[in-house]
């Protein structure tokens, strides 16, 4: 009996997931184009993936978004570790703290990016007219039409909305850290540092294994708000994998090359996923 | 994780520094999101003024009144909000279903089939985008309300089935037992006896579905091109042209999308925490 209660969500990963992945696997091996699509497609064996190791615009895609996740990640991590410390402490105001961390995480990617946009302005910013006012620069910075700064600030936002999330999770490890240990390490006479190491650390290392692969994976997909930030640009500076393969589907009507595309997406995160084998194996048991 | 000898000798230090903290902090993350409230009643004059002002000189609702006239905005609320309401349901109907076989009924390849939900969250959504829009194609799902909701329920189900499960774990076993000695089916076990004891579950993962499937951006934008049956986040970036962005509006319309999903986070933040540590990360 228990077999016809999962049916219809086998279904519907047989039909929305396993299908279509292996579908993109499948069309990756031919010449497929909208715009000839009468002509059918022609199988051209690995040519598209030769193609992709041959495409400037395919590694300076690849180049962005891995640099992105690394650094986006890595400060999320850093930055939602500090803050889980204080709020796991019994202060004033973290009723406040803790609702004002949903705030980025509830607002849909695409507004928050808007909300950049604009505060990013050249002009009309409200981030350059603070930074002047503050003296931290001298003139105003072009944040989204130098490639370098855009780079920048497109983490920077991404930061902002994620981070709150990051925190919360490692909170949720820090809280199960009985407070006995810490008593018994400062009567040992351990600095704050070995406290931080030799026991913190090890004891949420599960939790923020785990927390750091989905957001890896999660950057690493990025799409929405590179989508409205920057579009990519300028001069392609921002423009992820997703955003690149989606261009190629639906704007350039690429569909074999897309699929391509798409598959190297797919085998990297499969990567990337492995190197967390471990920490998903724990949320398995 | 300070000694407490240092909280007595440096109370005073610690406290402004928390101060300091908490002031950077709640403001970093409310800042933005005031900003974009104060400028969705500016006038163009304030939007556009150098330097910006922060406060409106003259406070307008002109951005709110464009937001509704320069675009279907109601359409595309209405739109989201049924895809939103459809993706939540069908998420629940068929995410306790599998829940209640996974907790309650020995199945054979339980570890494979919780492993292929856990690679639907590992999945890049790139990956499945375009077979996806043909099978919508083909079905002629294509701009419609259910086409869209069944996408977002298959990236709900992981969510729903692993929360859902744990839930299912902590009613005692007898209580549909005696059900069934007493001759109910195990559907009417199911839904008369576990189901209504599971409705906490059932409604943090729905609030969790909902503002997922209201925030869906990339397969809305896909498979649901047309005016008709088109989304808000996708409706909200079309205000600006290749000559003008109106921030003005952009930032009425984004207040009037993101005010009631605030609300409904600040009222239901409890079952949302919990809700996301359950389907984030279960160390």
């Amino acid at each position: 009996m228990g077999y016809l209660f999962i049916i219809p969500s086998l279904i519907l990963i047989f039909a929305l997931i396993l299908y279509p992945v292996f579908n993109t696997l499948y069309l990756s091996f031919f010449n497929y184009r909208v715009q000839t699509m009468a002509l059918g497609k022609t199988f051209v064996g690995l040519r598209n993936f030769i193609k992709i190791f041959n495409d400037e615009t395919f590694f300076k895609s690849l180049k962005f978004t891995l640099l992105f996740t690394v650094v986006a990640v890595s400060m999320e991590t850093i930055i939602g570790m500090i803050f889980a410390n204080i709020m796991n402490r019994k202060l004033p105001g973290q009723g406040i703290i803790r609702t004002s961390v949903l705030i980025p995480w509830a607002i849909p990617t695409i507004i928050s990016g808007l909300m950049w946009k604009f505060m990013y302005s050249q002009q009309y910013g409200i981030i350059n007219h603070i930074f002047l006012k503050l003296q931290f620069i001298k003139e105003a910075i072009p944040w989204l039409s130098d490639s370098f700064v855009a780079v920048i600030a497109v983490i920077i936002a991404d930061v902002w909305k994620t981070t709150p999330y990051m925190s919360l999770l490692i909170l949720s490890g820090l809280q199960t850290i009985p407070i006995q240990l810490y008593e018994a390490a400062a009567i040992d006479g351990a600095n704050r540092k070995d406290i931080f190491l030799k026991i913190t650390l090890p004891l949420i290392k599960p939790v923020l294994s785990v927390a750091i692969l989905f957001r890896v994976l999660a950057t690493f997909r990025i799409y929405d708000l590179i989508a409205v930030l920057t579009s990519g640009g300028p001069a392609n500076a921002t423009q992820s994998l997703s955003l690149y393969t989606i261009k190629t589907y639906f704007d350039f009507g690429n569909i074999g090359y897309g699929a391509a595309l798409a598959t190297v997406t797919f085998i990297i995160s499969l990567l990337i996923s492995l190197l967390f084998l471990d920490s998903l194996k724990s949320k398995l048991e | 994780m300070l000694k407490l000898s240092d909280i007595k000798n440096n109370k005073y230090l610690v406290n402004f520094l928390y101060l300091i903290f908490f002031i950077f902090f709640v403001g970093t993350i409310a800042f933005p999101f005031i900003w974009q409230f104060l400028n969705s009643f500016k006038t163009q004059r304030d939007l556009f003024s150098v330097p910006p002002t922060f406060w409106p000189t003259e406070w307008t609702l002109e951005n709110y009144i464009d937001a509704f006239t320069r675009q279907p905005f109601l359409l595309y609320i209405k739109n989201s909000f049924v895809i939103a309401i459809l993706s939540t349901f069908l998420s629940i109907t068929i995410g306790s279903l599998a829940s209640y076989s996974i907790s309650r009924t020995n199945i054979k390849f339980k570890k494979t089939y919780l492993l292929l939900l856990l690679s639907i969250t590992l999945l890049p959504p790139i990956t499945i985008v375009n077979p996806l829009y043909m099978l919508m194609r083909s079905l002629n799902l294509l701009n419609s309300y259910l086409g869209l909701a069944i996408v977002n329920t298959i990236f709900g189900l992981p969510l729903a089935v692993w929360f859902l499960s744990g839930f299912f774990d902590t009613i005692p076993k007898e209580l549909e037992e005696s059900a069934l000695i007493d001759g109910a089916t195990i559907f009417q076990a199911f839904y008369k006896i576990i189901v209504p004891l599971v409705i906490p579950g059932i409604f943090t993962v729905s609030i969790l579905v909902f503002i997922a499937a209201w925030n869906q951006y990339l397969f809305a934008q896909i498979l649901n091109p047309l005016r008709v049956r088109r989304t808000i986040t996708v409706g909200i970036t079309l205000y600006q042209t290749d000559y003008t962005i109106p921030w003005g509006t952009i930032s009425a319309a984004s207040i009037i999308v993101t005010v009631p999903l605030l609300i409904l986070v600040l009222l239901l933040q409890r079952k949302i925490i919990s809700g996301m540590l359950e389907g984030g990360v279960k160390g």
